[in-house]
């Protein structure tokens, strides 16, 4: 049966002193209070989560147990949806999930990210209730003593401290806080914010939070401009590395997509501070990266049109809705055709050795001769605003040629730079004050987002086309052929949508006070 | 989606009561977050779920809302189901709904902010023909009437139902179920097989008069949590089964 979304009751987690056993919390508190205590249980949970951790981030976490599939508060445990669960995945996507509670909370948080297994937490529950003085259940207490497992199938167990909740009963505030006063200064038990699921995953040697594939990097303006961009692109080159294993078994699109903008991104530096780095060998690597993003760029596309399958079939009328499935069925085997090719590239020893090679140059490249580098030793406040400025001037200046007759060519070429800008924003955001920094990347976003539709409604459609006589020889491939035509214009009208859009967008972007602003931050 | 249930008689002392209590701990015991709202002012389900039967700012408050309802909820001994207390002040639930605008929306709007939260909400409705009576018509999604087999209980049904019928604008549906039943009695089984040919509304369950029932009053404790196995408990198990796939 499914179940509706809950309030959670209030609740608080705190720690027992090592060594404490539940029998021996039991005893402590029926000295002091009006419990019963029931029989132990035993319950075996295991934690799901995406790679970068959302559900945790969320305050929550997804709970495999019983043959059931909860979300749950990530503290208490207090259950908000569950529906069943067949053992044996371990890897399910939203679209995985039968339609209903579950399915609904879990959506908006994963979004396109699959949840795989992420920690197994065996524990022994101890459930003790507080009662008033006509026998009612005023508050709810449980000790936990439990055993993480890592999920590779190793047995290792490894304990976990004990955590006593106290879960508050609706109306019983009052017996709450008095009873948390007792625990808390009557036995000094601390309150603990960390769910049991952290300690779990810290134990088995994984990564409390998930996987982060963002930048989050403070630079000091007066260091040395290559010693930054070394900083910058050893955590760019990690992201690549932490995503490659997750792209090759396709675990989720996101992995690929968080590989390559670090490869983007990787590429944006090599161009935008090309004087910290001597001329031939950074050639070698342009290279290198460039070929990186060429071989993951068809899968990429195809992961695009297909996770926006659903939005642009609903476009069509009810009666043709169904007709373009087997559009569908021709991009998936695409899609299959390319993500082999793609392996195969990433496999290679050459994709490896490009990899390993970077690494080793960025060690070696502060200590390396300034002879060829002219801009290495200079401090990189002044060459990051310096390339900032240009940037955005450029930005400013194409922009301003672009008007209703301009080719859709220079609108491509525009978003380009504007990926180049904000690429550079998030690079050096830590030089600068958020105050300027954050409208500066608020007006781009907003410009971007229009260019963006622009050109991914062009290319979309250009797909579609490309497609037309594949799909003419599919069995429904005439019913097909139409409801193409139809999501052609459509993704005809919303770029033509876009365009119109662009002047506003534009303008706000190269305001006269954005302009000034940019001259005194980056000038 | 949240299912409204109210236990109705016109009669009073017909163990309306110990069937919501026991039928709302039985949807909690699913899995289910369910609320049972005692309307009678005798508190009787606020009583045997060892509840202090008190609304601040009793019915009056509650209706305008001022409070927020959800503050006079109470957590009862089973996680799942939550009790809106009975107050003495219910009593007085004919003048207070005479005094708000539209009245036979009056309970439907107490419990607007709250329902959404449970799967199953229960209402204990006092046993009355009155303006409260068109509030719980307007609140429920289903009226669940008991009926003791008697060859009057035929003719007591269908006075209900066109009696529901005629005062209220969207009408629950009516469902019944029979108590007091005694297999070893003729009577009983002719009427109780005459009432199951000729509504489909009567729920198959019928519980049986049993000293358990009674019981519960005294340890002020559920079937589910006293006697589990009893023929009573069973025959509600068997209740809500029937219920639920109805709802």
């Amino acid at each position: 049966m499914l179940e509706t979304v809950r309030v959670p009751a209030p609740s608080l987690q705190l720690m027992l002193p090592e060594g404490l056993e539940a029998s021996a919390v039991a005893d402590t508190l029926a000295a002091e209070l009006p419990i019963v205590s029931q029989r132990p249980s035993t319950i075996e949970r295991t934690f799901w989560d995406t790679f970068d951790g959302r559900m945790r981030a969320a305050g929550l976490a997804l709970v495999g147990a019983g043959g059931r599939l909860a979300v749950v508060d990530a503290i208490s445990l207090a259950e908000r949806a569950s529906d069943t669960h067949r053992r044996g995945a371990n890897r399910l996507l939203v679209a995985d999930l039968p339609a209903g509670a579950l399915r609904d909370a879990i959506a908006p948080i994963v979004e396109m990210r699959a949840v795989t297994p992420v920690v197994r937490v065996k524990s022994r529950a101890l459930a003790l209730n507080v009662l008033d003085e006509i026998g009612k259940i005023v508050v709810r207490l449980r000790v936990e003593e439990s055993t993480a497992f890592g999920v590779d199938g190793s047995d290792a167990a490894v304990a976990v401290r004990a955590r006593l909740h106290v879960i508050g009963v609706l109306g019983y505030d009052r017996e709450l806080a008095a009873l948390r006063e007792l625990l808390e200064h009557g036995l000094s038990l601390a309150e603990q914010s960390a769910p049991v699921q952290d300690d779990a995953v810290r134990a088995v040697g994984g990564r409390v939070g998930g996987t982060s594939s963002k930048l989050k990097l403070a630079l000091d303006p007066q260091e040395r401009a290559d010693g930054a961009a070394v900083k910058i692109l050893r955590r760019l080159a990690e992201v690549i590395e932490v995503n490659l294993p997750g792209t090759l078994d396709d675990v989720d699109s996101e992995f690929l997509h968080d590989l390559r903008v670090a490869v983007r991104r990787t590429r944006a530096l090599q161009r935008e501070l090309r004087g910290v780095f001597a001329p031939e060998p950074l050639r070698v690597f342009r290279d290198g990266f460039k070929g990186l993003q060429r071989i993951t760029g068809p899968v990429r596309d195809l992961d695009v049109q297909l996770l926006e399958f659903d939005e642009l079939a609903a476009a069509l009328p009810d009666d043709a809705a169904g007709d373009v499935e087997p559009l569908r069925r021709l991009l998936q085997a695409h899609l299959q055709a390319e993500r082999r090719k793609m392996v195969r590239a990433l496999r290679a020893r050459t994709t490896r050795a490009l990899l390993d090679n970077w690494t080793d140059f960025l060690d070696l490249l502060e200590a390396s001769d300034d002879g060829p580098r002219p801009a290495a030793a200079r401090p990189v406040g002044e060459v990051a605003g310096v390339r900032i400025a240009k940037v955005y001037r450029r930005m400013v200046k194409m922009g301003a040629a672009i008007d209703d007759g301009t080719p859709a060519e220079a609108l491509h070429e525009l978003r380009k730079q504007g990926k180049e800008l904000r690429y550079l924003l998030e690079f050096f955001q830590s030089l600068y004050p958020a105050a300027v920094v954050k409208p500066m990347v608020t007006s781009l976003k907003g410009l971007q987002d229009v260019l963006g539709r622009f050109q991914d409604r062009e290319v979309q459609a250009g797909l579609l086309r490309s497609l037309g006589d594949e799909v003419a020889m599919l069995d429904g491939g005439a019913a097909a052929l139409m409801a193409m035509g139809l999501l052609v214009r459509r993704l005809g009208e919303e770029q033509a949508r876009a365009r119109t859009q662009f002047a506003t967008s534009f303008a706000g972007f190269a305001a006269k006070s954005q302009r000034r602003l940019v001259e005194q931050t980056f000038g | 989606m949240t299912r409204v249930v109210a236990l109705y008689n016109i009669k009073g002392g017909v163990g309306k009561t110990s069937a919501a209590v026991n039928l709302a701990w039985l949807a909690a015991a699913g899995g289910a977050r369910t609320l049972l709202w005692d309307l009678d002012p005798q508190g009787a389900a606020t009583y045997l779920l060892r509840i202090k039967p008190k609304v601040k700012g009793g019915a009056r408050k509650l209706l305008a809302g001022r409070p927020d309802p959800g503050s006079a909820l109470k957590g009862t001994d089973h996680e799942l189901l939550d009790l809106l207390p009975a107050d003495f002040s219910y009593r007085n639930m004919d003048l207070e709904l005479d005094d708000v605008k539209r009245p036979t929306k009056g309970l439907s709007r107490v419990l607007a902010p709250i329902a959404g939260d449970y799967e199953y909400v229960f209402l204990d409705c006092p046993p009355a023909i009155s303006l409260a009576s068109e509030s719980i018509f307007g609140a429920a999604d289903v009226l669940l009437v008991r009926l003791i087999p008697s060859p009057l209980s035929l003719r007591t049904f269908d006075h209900l139902r066109s009696f529901v019928a005629s005062e209220a604008r969207k009408p629950p549906q009516i469902l019944a179920f029979l108590s007091m039943a005694d297999g070893r009695k003729r009577l009983h089984r002719d009427v109780i097989a005459e009432l199951l040919a000729a509504h489909d509304g009567v729920l198959q369950a019928s519980i049986p008069a049993a000293s358990e029932i009674e019981r519960m009053a005294l340890h002020r404790r559920v079937l589910a949590q006293t006697a589990p196995r009893s023929r009573a408990a069973v025959a509600y198990d068997l209740l809500w089964e029937d219920l639920r796939r109805r709802l």
